[in-house]
């Protein structure tokens, strides 16, 4: 019986491991050659650091990681604190319009980006003008970034707090707690990791997002995935590799230290 | 103030900034561009517009866009079943094969690019599949006497680089619904009398519909609208429905077609769950 | 050492009162327990006490104070919850010493209270755990630990033994005990389970419907109920209805129903009033055969008799009435199903009560 069962683990480890490599050797053959000196991509394999050093002096790529990078933080702020504060009114209270106020969370998760954000262009293009703003920029896309990430703060933290323990709370006040002590020594470290979590999540969806940004980032000003989309286009060096290796290495990075304090799968 | 003027108070403002921000860049934006779907001259151009419903009639009467939506619904249906039928076993295989910190491990190592850079995913395969990449030096490698192999620029790399895009999330969806089937239940149905085989058909599988179903929605509806991908890796061989859209706005500026179409896609996706609907409930997905 | 005193207490869900004009006296350095069913109000009336509630009228008096305005955290109560809602990021040494530390109690002194206390309640070496590595049993000593820490004037506890199974809540009842008695604190604690209200109280009330049915000591209640309620809820009762027909100094005669008389304390009967015994189960005796029935007497046929070890449960049909019948397995007598049966009981044991 035992044998058996651990034959059963050999053909799910092999399998898994199949899939890991489907969904991996794309990734590490881009990243290898990263590190080739042809600029054609062409074998055999030279080591050189030479893309790399390209990408130390391409003003447009740094530049449009540099905007990615502050539009990420700005947005993981912003839909985090917005988003957060929903949901404990959610979880807080029963109301009128709650139900429906959740469903409404819907709609910017399941339409597809392509028909938000031209949405997004065609409202902005009318009204923005009329505030003295320019329809396209940082701030429109930064405005976008926010809308995706918000629904799934309100989810992730929402998820949390449906479990947060409410007698914690009258435990606080029996043993001489005030509300404000209650709030950041009990309620806050236990609201914690589901915050954290959904701040990660609005980070990466910003990080990662293309095609809000594109349809938003006029001439001259773009984020990194829309330059990296640009220069795919217009015919691509190795420095995209560079770039794009870093990217990944940074953001999996992340991903795996954050995964050593929190469990994703919620599970053992 | 009194207790429920207060709750009122504290409910609008912990909820009023989220919601005041979803209003001005969905619904709004959403509204807007069903208003500029029906206009007969784009915003861009400064002339006044009236009301049209010819955006629409366009949609059925130029005769590539039937073909291409066409196109857009298999390419979502053939990355959704492949998704389903590499990842299913993936996530059963995760949930039921595998314990303790392997588990962990390999689930970690699954959704870790999920985290990573949609566009650069899609990128990297280009670094595959093209002439002289790495699946035709592999192939070389192999049978030297091989004719060239270039797969980039075709369907099937449209559809790779899809599955691959949002394997993930039907691994994911899978996994959840099919982690939460307590083994005594597998057990109880082996007790009974069925086999192997027989316990998956009747008792895994139809409970673990749920995460299927909910991992399908999420891969169709975003393939449907996709147009980085096919662009990238179909170049003008994968025109979809989505890459017509994105030129309505960006090249021709045709904005009020590109609006048209956008809400055909939008009605597409919808009467396609409105017919799935009435199925799936008979099957008790979402009872 | 401090009172606590519940003064016309009503609080009104819709139309549902789960407190119905209730006043009750907590005498210091008593356990009180509140019993009742679930919905009779009983812990309404602690959580008012503790503040959580607010009274739609009466008062919670502290030593003599009103303290219906002073919110939860300023009463200097300790509580400990049903599932004890224990801070579950704080190790054991951080939940007990919360009450001390929002306190701006020093960190030395804190210690060392924290320290006490974890050896009252025997944990000592375990403050570095947190909640989920304990046991329930571990648990709710912490939380009982955290409760008392700040010595606090009332104690209250939520169906402290709720959570635990029967041996360990057996083992629980007698270390509460020992511990409110050593630290002398007046305690109110509410549960639904009869034998845990009389094992720990000095005193107990039994609720229902927002109002108090009986007060008294356990034994008091027990032995004397005054109502159909009271009687049914605190350990098993038969009722036994009839008539009066004679009243002679302090003793009642009484047709019962079910046929036959019963001699049973005045109570302030008067001929032709309508009268309900109760007669508890243990205090019945059972002989073998049906002979015709006597006073305080009544003949029937086992239908069912349920084995327990030291006990055995007999149900008798006499009549349309089951009756209950509880036998220490002292005697070596035995009866089946269908087996005739008189019973028979002392007239010291027919509890008056109103119907």
């Amino acid at each position: 019986m035992k044998r058996k069962l651990d034959i059963g683990g050999g053909i799910a480890k092999t399998y898994l491991a199949l899939v890991l490599l489907f969904l991996y050797v794309p990734i590490l053959v881009m990243a290898l050659l990263a590190f080739n000196r042809s600029p054609l991509y062409q074998m055999p394999f030279e080591f050189d650091l030479v893309w790399f050093k390209a990408l130390a002096e391409n003003d447009r790529l740094l530049n449009a990681g540099w905007n990615s990078v502050v539009i990420a933080l700005v947005n993981t702020v912003v839909a985090t604190v917005l988003g957060t504060a929903a949901a404990l009114a959610f979880s807080r209270y029963q109301f009128r319009g709650r139900q429906v106020m959740q469903l409404l969370l819907l709609p910017p998760i399941t339409i597809p980006w392509l028909v938000i954000g031209t949405a997004m262009l065609v409202f902005f293009y009318w009204t923005f003008p009329l505030m003295g703003l320019r329809p396209r920029g940082l701030h429109a896309i930064l405005l976008g970034h926010v809308a995706l990430s918000l629904p799934y703060v309100i989810i992730v933290v929402g998820a949390r707090l449906a479990d947060f323990p409410k007698a914690v709370e009258e435990a606080a006040a029996t043993l001489g707690a005030t509300p404000w002590q209650t709030f950041w020594r009990v309620s806050a470290p236990i609201i914690a990791p589901g915050v954290v979590a959904a701040a990660l999540f609005a980070f990466a969806t910003s990080f990662d997002q293309f095609v809000i940004s594109y349809f938003l980032a006029p001439p001259g000003v773009t984020t990194l995935p829309v330059e990296i989309y640009t220069s795919i286009r217009k015919g691509f060096t190795p420095e995209i590799n560079a770039i794009s290796t870093i990217i990944i290495a940074v953001s999996m990075g992340v991903m795996l230290i954050t995964a050593r304090f929190y469990k994703f799968g919620g599970e053992r | 103030m009194s207790p429920r003027q207060r709750q009122k108070w504290a409910i609008f403002g912990l909820t009023g900034p989220a919601y005041a921000w979803l209003a001005v860049t969905i619904f709004l934006p959403l509204s807007a561009m069903l208003y500029c779907s029906v206009l007969d001259v784009s915003p861009l151009v400064p002339r006044p517009a009236s009301f049209t419903l010819a955006n629409y009639a366009a949609f059925f009467q130029k005769s590539f866009y039937l073909p291409l939506t066409w196109w857009s619904i298999l390419l979502g249906f053939w990355t959704t079943l492949f998704c389903f039928l590499v990842g299913y076993p993936a996530a059963y295989a995760l949930a039921k094969r595998v314990k303790g910190r392997w588990r962990e491990a390999l689930f970690l190592l699954i959704v870790l690019p999920f985290w990573s850079n949609a566009l650069v995913r899609i990128f990297s395969w280009t670094m595959v599949l093209r002439q002289g990449g790495f699946l035709d030096m592999a192939l070389h490698s192999v049978f030297p006497d091989a004719p060239a192999f270039n797969l980039l620029f075709t369907y099937p790399a449209v559809v790779i680089g899809l599955v691959h895009s949002y394997l993930p999330y039907m691994i994911l969806t899978c996994y959840v619904s099919l982690q939460a089937i307590d083994d005594s239940l597998m057990e109880a149905a082996r007790s009974l009398g069925a086999e192997n085989t027989t316990v998956f058909r009747r008792v895994v599988f139809p409970l673990s519909l749920p995460g299927v179903i909910s991992g399908a929605v999420l891969i169709f509806v975003p393939v449907i609208g996709s147009f980085m991908e096919p662009r990238i890796l179909g170049g003008a061989k994968g025109a979809t429905l989505g890459m017509n859209i994105e030129e309505q706005f960006t090249v021709t500026a045709n904005w009020p077609l590109g609006a048209a179409l956008s809400f055909t896609m939008l009605a597409i996706v919808l009467v396609i769950f409105a017919v799935l609907y009435p199925i799936l409930k008979r099957r008790g997905v979402w009872a | 050492m401090s009172q606590v005193e519940v003064v016309g207490c009503t609080k009104r869900y819709g139309a549902i009162a789960a407190l119905d004009n209730v006043s009750l006296k907590f005498v210091e350095g008593e356990l009180f327990g509140l019993l009742g069913p679930s919905g009779s109000g009983k812990t309404t009336l602690l959580r008012a006490v503790a503040g959580f509630i607010d009274l739609d009228h009466g008062q919670v008096l502290l030593d003599g104070e009103d303290i219906g305005p002073i919110p939860v955290h300023k009463r200097d109560i300790g509580m400990v919850f049903q599932n004890y809602a224990l801070f579950p990021h704080m190790t054991v040494f951080d939940n007990v010493a919360f009450g001390l530390s929002v306190r701006k109690m020093p960190a030395g002194e804190i210690k060392s209270r924290v320290d006490e206390i974890l050896g009252l309640v025997r944990l000592g070496g375990l403050q570095e755990r947190k909640p989920k590595q304990l046991s329930g049993g571990q648990q709710q000593r912490v939380a009982l630990a955290r409760a008392l820490v700040t010595r606090p004037k009332v104690l209250l506890l939520d169906e402290p033994l709720g959570a635990l199974d029967k041996h360990l809540r057996e083992e629980m009842q007698v270390e509460l005990r020992r511990i409110q008695r050593e630290v002398g604190i007046t305690t109110i604690f509410v549960t639904h389970d009869q034998e845990e209200a009389m094992t720990l109280s000095d005193r107990i009330a039994i609720m229902n419907q927002g109002r108090i049915e009986q007060l008294g000591p356990p034994l008091d209640v027990y032995e004397h109920p005054i109502n159909r309620f009271a009687a049914g809820f605190l350990g098993v009762a038969n009722f036994l209805e009839g008539r009066v027909v004679s009243v002679s100094g302090n003793e009642a005669r009484i047709d019962l129903k079910l046929g036959g008389q019963a001699v049973a304390p005045a109570d302030g009967y008067r001929a032709g009033d309508s009268a309900v015994l109760a007669v508890r189960p243990e205090k019945i005796g059972v002989d073998a055969g049906g002979r015709s029935a006597g006073v305080n007497q009544l003949s029937g046929k086992v239908i069912g008799a349920v084995f327990s070890g030291s006990s055995t449960t007999y149900r008798v049909q006499v009549d349309d009435q089951v009756i209950s019948v509880f036998q220490q397995n002292s005697t070596p007598r035995r009866f089946q199903p269908d087996d005739p049966v008189t019973l028979h009981w002392s007239p010291e044991h027919n509890v008056p009560v109103a119907p």
